[in-house]
């Protein structure tokens, strides 16, 4: 087969680039440990949130050395517990689910963002590092008030951190 | 007028499109560009990211 000496060029490029898009993605998941979200949360009887024992008091839990969780239910047009409150320098695993309709759960401006369905439970762990405050909002349109749905994390300094999102 | 023209006849492998090449190379090195900047300052770079 006759081919030109640019198109074995252009082929031999082409295929590198798909390589090099490949690894870029394998470093992210194993160097950098960047995770997608999945259905690890496993599910939760949507219509009996207040009987779960994990969503019936959304909150912040202390689960370890530096390791939280929070369990945070997104439903119209709130997010609770609302700040959601936790120390700097943490570890901390956000269990989302809803009990009306899909929802997003967004800390604005970063990557820890995922979709909230009812009947599922969206797992996803962040690094905290600095105190600060971020916003949290709604990326699903889901009704009338979708445009006011928001919430903030709030990361407050190790020694100023009291328990909870609750005070 | 002369009515004799210049015919040449080109090969397959004589003829190299050098604008094209030109062009494809400049897209790729944006590609290049684009991709380095998206990956690794805009997404790996924009804390806070889910580790689990």
């Amino acid at each position: 087969m006759n081919i030109h000496s640019y198109e074995k060029i252009w082929l031999v490029v082409a295929i590198l680039l798909i390589v090099g898009f490949i690894s870029t993605v394998t470093y992210g998941a194993t160097a950098v440990g960047i995770d997608m979200v999945d259905d690890e949360g496993g599910t939760v009887n949507a219509s009996a949130l207040d009987e779960d024992p994990r969503f019936s008091e959304p909150r912040v839990e202390q689960v370890g050395d530096n390791e939280y969780e929070a369990y945070v239910v997104a439903q119209q047009y709130i997010f609770k517990p609302d700040p959601i409150t936790v120390p700097a320098n943490s570890t901390v695993t956000f269990f989302v689910t809803s009990p009306d309709v899909i929802h997003g759960f967004e800390i604005v401006g970063t990557n820890a963002n995922t979709m909230v369905i009812p009947g599922q439970v969206a797992k996803i762990t962040v690094n905290f590092n600095e105190p600060g405050e971020y916003g949290v909002v709604c990326h699903e349109y889901c009704g009338s008030g979708h445009h006011t749905m928001e919430g903030s994390v709030v990361v407050q300094p190790e020694d100023e951190f009291s328990h909870g999102g609750d005070e | 007028m002369e009515e004799e023209q210049t015919v040449r006849e080109l090969g397959h492998d004589e003829f190299d499109p050098n604008g094209t090449l030109a062009l494809i190379t400049v897209y790729f090195l944006i590609l290049l560009v684009m991709w380095v900047f998206m990956y690794f300052v805009e997404f790996l770079g924009n804390e806070l990211t889910v580790v689990g």
